[in-house]
């Protein structure tokens, strides 16, 4: 390969950053904040959640991942309590959620789906009025809206009606709803349906900020988006059909699959028997010619077979035109554990 | 345990439902200013209703088209049209036409032009034959008041004849001169408790339901009974304003004859008392509702149980055993008898207080009723 060419295949062979990315350490080591034993609830005959089981540590972000009507609301509003499940236990912070709700009621913090801010009261009252309701009061209860509101970022909206906020801000304020009393756990469910891409993401950042400020808070986070999975939480459960197919880091999840990476070669001129032989060797899979000098293959994660190929072919005296490597998403584990998309439902 | 710093120890049991009753409270409470069509509507509703019933329903009837068929032409039957003419000059009652044919005036009658015909037939006398009236019961306070004031003619006439010497009974009133407007007056009143509960108690936890708010509510740690206390309080807080603010006009603008200032806040402690019972009654029946809908679908006949029999408009006396047992249980045939006797009758504080005490139970009943329905789960 000349130095030219190598220079020229240098922006190609950028890795994205998923595959450097570290598998974070599991957490089982932490407290549980939370203990699911085979957690079910059937609605007649159908089982919504089917003999769920899962911990989640003090100061971690798990993620409840699957498609609408997964079963994934059901399980929050169980341990939430307001649901009660058909067997199983579930305890937050060693309460149990049926035979002592008012302990963990105390204990947790919602954002559930729908909206539960008054539209026609303030930023301001709409904090006041959940704070009583969570016994605050007082210097101290201003206290707690005060640094809420600046942790979300509405302290200069506090005094706006909320029908008049946009949709980012008006979940922004859901969520210092949620947390205004210090809650061990917070039950997201589904924090960022709906909203554009840029409320999304500071939505995402705030919520990192919130776990900044708090080591110990747990978060119990629902949703169907991958990427958000992927973004906020250490852990990951896939529930379908009201059941946990899985459950691992992100990078765990994705480094797990054996074929989750795609590569797209396309090259000067077409591929010889002894090239795909070689790359094959390399560990690809799934080879298939999609052009006549464009191949596809899939490989393990992780493990930079595409990057590998694109140099072999060089050295093998073929240019690269062209150079693709699809990052392994949540949604590829998804499809992998289930046989179908999460948005094809 | 706390974790972060400077996070407030908050209020447990008692402290906590005082507080979370409070919350819910304040907000109906900001709710409601915040949308002032609620309040205006809900007592624009009762007074457009007292005017529209005051001034149709009992108004003094005129200008029945009557048809009087003098067929005797004596002395008697002149004096009937004398006393017909009367009515049409002086009261204003009918507008007659007076015909020779008896078969005319029944057609007319049946084609809608009478309401009614005064047949004087042949050889009228005291001794007989008397006057014959014929009315258009399709319309039944035409043909009571036709048939009363041509009876009132004939009396006359008839005693004038052969009555001399006979007493006229003795009517006295024992309260100051009332229109019917202001005896409608403490229904408006409780019109406007009824609206007003409607609106902030029942439609509000149907929509706080529906939308969602009643979800945060739940999760909270403030107890069950103090949730629903909060929320029929709420309704109260809104009901009760919505009262006050029509007993006010009421006390300003119509002639009610009050034994003071213990008997206005007799009247004002009243509507409170009954706003309580009627949202106690409205969170009841929503204890498990959970689409407006329902409100939709029962709001018609909720008005129809509890403001018709409560005697607002008629006198309960007069109902039939099946709904004078409604009345008995109604709360607002309670908070109505305590505002007429604080406002009409001029009485005492005191006149009050049995109504109060049915008043309080009737909501404790409702609100342990209720807390047994409430179910706390979505």
């Amino acid at each position: 390969m000349t130095p030219r060419d190598s220079r020229a295949l240098e922006p190609l062979l950028d890795a994205p950053p998923f595959l450097d990315e570290p598998v974070r350490p599991a957490p089982e080591q932490r407290p549980a904040s939370i203990q699911v034993e085979k957690l079910t609830k059937k609605f007649g005959e159908i089982a919504a959640d089917d003999a769920i089981s899962f911990s989640v540590g003090a100061g971690e972000t798990y993620g409840i991942l699957g498609p609408n009507g997964a079963g994934k609301t059901t399980l929050i509003r169980m341990l939430t309590t307001l649901l009660p499940p058909t067997s199983g236990t579930a305890r937050i912070r060693g309460r149990d959620v049926v035979t002592e709700r008012p302990a963990v009621r105390a204990l947790i913090g919602t954002v559930s789906q729908a909206v539960t801010t008054d539209e026609n009261l303030t930023v301001e009252e709409n904090l006041s009025v959940q704070g009583k309701m969570y016994g605050l009061a007082g210097r101290g209860l201003k206290r707690m809206i005060d640094r809420r509101l600046a942790q979300v970022g509405l302290t200069e909206r506090r005094r706006q009606i909320t029908r008049e906020l946009s949709g980012g801000m008006r979940r922004r304020l859901e969520i210092a709803r949620g947390v205004l009393h210090s809650p061990h756990v917070l039950f997201l469910d589904e924090p960022t349906t709906g909203l554009d891409p840029q409320s999304r993401r500071s939505i995402w950042e705030m919520l990192g900020e919130l776990k900044a400020a708090d080591a110990e808070l747990s978060i119990i986070l629902t949703t169907h988006s991958m990427d958000e999975a992927d973004f906020l939480c250490d852990r990951v459960a896939i529930l379908d059909q009201g059941r946990i197919l899985c459950e691992d880091s992100p990078a765990a999840l994705k480094h797990s699959l054996e074929t989750g990476e795609r590569t797209e070669i396309e090259t000067d001129r077409v591929l010889g028997a002894a090239d795909r032989e070689a790359v094959l060797a390399l560990g690809a899979r799934n080879w298939r010619t999609i052009a006549p000098a464009t191949v596809e293959f899939q490989s393990r994660p992780g493990e930079g077979v595409g990057r590998l190929a694109a140099q072999l072919l060089e050295e093998r005296g073929l240019r690269i035109l062209q150079l693709t490597i699809a990052p392994v998403t949540l949604e590829d584990v998804f499809f992998s554990y289930t046989g179908r998309g999460l948005r094809a439902e | 345990m706390r974790r972060a710093d400077g996070v407030p120890k908050p209020a447990r049991g008692i402290g906590l439902a005082v507080l979370g009753i409070a919350a819910i409270c304040q907000r109906a409470y900001l709710t409601l200013w915040r949308q002032p069509v609620l309040i205006i509507s809900t007592m624009l509703f009762p007074l457009v209703y007292l005017l529209v019933l005051g001034n149709s329903l009992n108004r003094q009837l005129r200008h029945i088209p009557v048809a009087v068929v003098d067929e005797a032409g004596n002395a008697a039957s002149a004096s009937c049209r004398r006393g017909v003419m009367a009515l049409e000059t002086g009261r204003q009652l009918v507008d007659a036409v007076f015909l020779d044919d008896r078969e005319e005036a029944l057609r007319g009658l049946h084609r809608g032009a009478y309401r009614g015909v005064w047949i004087l037939p042949f050889r009228l006398s005291p001794k007989g034959p008397g006057p014959a009236f014929v009315g258009d019961n399709t319309d039944r306070f035409s043909f009571d008041a036709l048939d009363q004031a041509f009876r009132q003619i004939w009396d006359e006439i008839a005693r004038g004849e052969e009555g001399k010497g006979v007493v006229d009974a003795a009517r006295l009133e024992a309260y100051p001169y009332l229109d019917y407007l202001t005896y409608l007056g403490p229904a408006v009143v409780c019109l406007s408790i009824f609206m007003g509960s409607m609106v902030s108690g029942g439609l509000q936890v149907l929509e706080d339901r529906m939308y969602g708010y009643h979800e945060g509510y739940l999760v909270t740690p403030i107890s069950t009974g103090a949730l629903v206390t909060g929320n029929v309080l709420a309704g109260t807080v809104v009901a009760s304003l919505a009262g006050m603010l029509v007993l006010a006009a009421i006390l300003l603008l119509t002639p009610v004859t009050v034994a003071g200032g213990g008997a206005v806040a007799a009247g004002a402690a009243t509507v409170f008392l009954t706003s309580l019972a009627i949202s106690a009654v409205w969170f009841l029946l929503f204890a498990r509702a959970r689409s407006v809908s329902v409100l939709r679908g029962m709001f018609g006949i909720i008005n129809a149980l509890l403001f018709f029999p409560s005697g607002a408009l008629y006198p309960v006396e007069s109902y039939p055993p099946w709904l004078r047992a409604i009345s008995r249980i109604d709360p607002l045939t309670y908070g109505l008898n305590a505002l007429r006797d604080l406002l009409l009758r001029g009485s005492p504080p005191s006149s009050a207080y049995p109504q109060w005490v049915f008043l309080l139970t009737f909501a404790l009943v409702c609100g342990v009723l209720t807390r047994v329905l409430f179910r706390r789960e979505v």
